[in-house]
């Protein structure tokens, strides 16, 4: 009983398998490794493409002045900052509001400073996107981007950005995702070789960048995260294929 | 690529118009495929009543069908063409968005001053307005030239009132035939009908 009990709590961490509670500690210390260094090593290795996606998300996600939105494993802030202006964060009238979430608090301490120096009114809460700590119906916009493959129980997660939402409120997943069939060979090269070795080269850490690459093919691909939204209460869910499907941008409504 | 920056042409397009804002919102979430020949985008109207590209797997609720033929003819500002657009679904919401679309104005001039100044763009647009209107003018006088010359010098184009009198006499033809089947009918049923026994009239 105890054996079949324990695997049943084992879960991925990249094409590794470990037990639950480790895998919060093991992400936890691949981003705190690389939080200094993860915008740079994000425009390294996407050409500087994950601005524009992210710049999409902002455009498709249909926000305006007033409008409340949650960044979800927001880290360095760069979404946050674009929602701020998008919703009018410390405009006298009407202002909206976005809150800046990360379980990481080195990645959250990058993101709150840069919000500071941008002089943005974010608040910036170290918190767990499976436990979220806002009321039911609060937010019209919640957004995770580059995390959800990081999260042990992400049904428990998408739930809790179920229910934080207003109903007709919005939930935007952009997320690594399966790339389209002839392009596969090439993306794996990219991903397994010379991603580990731009780690190595920029950020001084080529073990944080093979568990990336890792975790990207363990991601569940368009087709299933758009069912896993479905089940968990989203409706008219639909996605955009970015780069041929190296991102995808999911996006749902709260009846 | 293409979805992103088709998104971003939109929504500043849509910026530009913000009256488009209030006629979209209360459609928010519903989405319109218009087909145009090759190219068949799928539009979804957003919460803030701007415009973007629906993503890969979207349902529209509308669909407007638009043949070449009928796009030339739109693009010349052909009122009769309008109602030979084909639309399914949600008729009421397509019309919006047509609506949208045939109200929308691009100010070129306003994008490019912030390019390259007021007062340069305003010039640049001004030679930018004459240059069409003096392309506009030169194709009309060149298009009037040659319909004259192929139906004076060279007749291989009718002209409006020999085609409206020959139309006149298709229908009096028509009419004419029309009559006589009328006429060959009643003979016909004169025929058939049974002639009277003349012992008949001599009954009490």
């Amino acid at each position: 009983m105890t054996t079949n009990q324990d695997h049943n709590q084992q879960t991925h961490f990249g094409f590794k398998t470990v037990h639950e509670a480790e895998k919060a500690k093991k992400v936890g210390e691949v981003f705190h490794s690389v939080a200094s260094k993860y915008d740079l090593m994000n425009d390294v290795m996407s050409a500087g493409l994950h601005r524009s996606w992210k710049r999409f998300a902002v455009e498709v996600s249909g926000v305006k002045t007033g409008d409340k939105v949650l960044d979800i494993a927001g880290g360095s802030g760069d979404l946050s900052k674009l929602f701020a202006k998008k919703v009018g964060v410390g405009s006298p009238q009407n202002a909206g509001q976005v809150v800046l979430t990360d379980i990481n608090a080195s990645m959250l301490g990058v993101g709150r400073d840069r919000m500071l120096d941008a002089g943005l009114n974010v608040p910036a809460l170290q918190c767990d996107a499976e436990k979220l700590p806002f009321p039911d119906q609060y937010f019209d916009c919640v957004i995770v981007a580059f995390g959800l493959r990081n999260m042990t129980h992400k049904e428990v997660a998408l739930a809790e950005m179920q229910r934080v939402l207003k109903v007709g409120g919005r939930l935007l997943v952009l997320e690594f995702s399966k790339v389209w069939q002839p392009l596969s060979k090439i993306y794996d090269a990219y991903s397994f070789k010379l991603l580990p070795l731009m780690g190595k080269i920029f950020a001084k850490d080529a073990q944080s960048y093979q568990y990336l690459a890792e975790s990207i093919r363990m991601h569940p691909d368009q087709e299933t995260l758009k069912q896993m939204m479905t089940d968990v209460g989203f409706f008219k869910v639909d996605y955009y294929n970015l780069a041929a499907g190296v991102v995808a941008l999911h996006k749902g409504y709260k009846t | 690529m293409l979805k992103q920056l088709s998104t971003r042409l939109l929504q500043h397009l849509i910026a530009q118009n913000s009256w488009a804002n209030a006629l979209l919102q209360p459609y928010a979430g519903q989405s319109v495929r218009i087909h145009i020949g090759l190219i068949s985008p799928t539009l979804i109207i957003l919460e803030d009543g701007s415009l973007a590209l629906a993503g890969d797997t979207n349902t529209p609720d509308a669909t407007v069908t638009i043949p070449p033929t009928l796009l030339l003819r739109l693009i010349a500002k052909d009122e009769t063409a309008k109602s030979q657009i084909n639309i399914t679904g949600d008729t009421h919401l397509a019309t919006e968005l047509a609506k949208v679309f045939a109200h929308m104005r691009w100010d070129y001039e306003d994008d490019l001053s912030k390019l390259v100044g007021d007062i340069p763009a305003y010039q640049i647009a001004d030679f930018g307005r004459k240059a069409v209107g003096s392309i506009k003018e030169t194709s009309t006088n060149l298009a009037e030239m040659l319909s004259e010359y192929w139906q004076e010098e060279m007749p291989v184009i009718a002209k409006k009132r020999h085609v409206e009198h020959f139309n006149s006499e298709v229908d009096t033809l028509r009419a004419d035939v029309a009559r006589l089947e009328k006429k060959l009918l009643k003979f016909e049923k004169k025929l058939t009908q049974p002639l009277s026994s003349p012992t008949d009239t001599h009954n009490p």
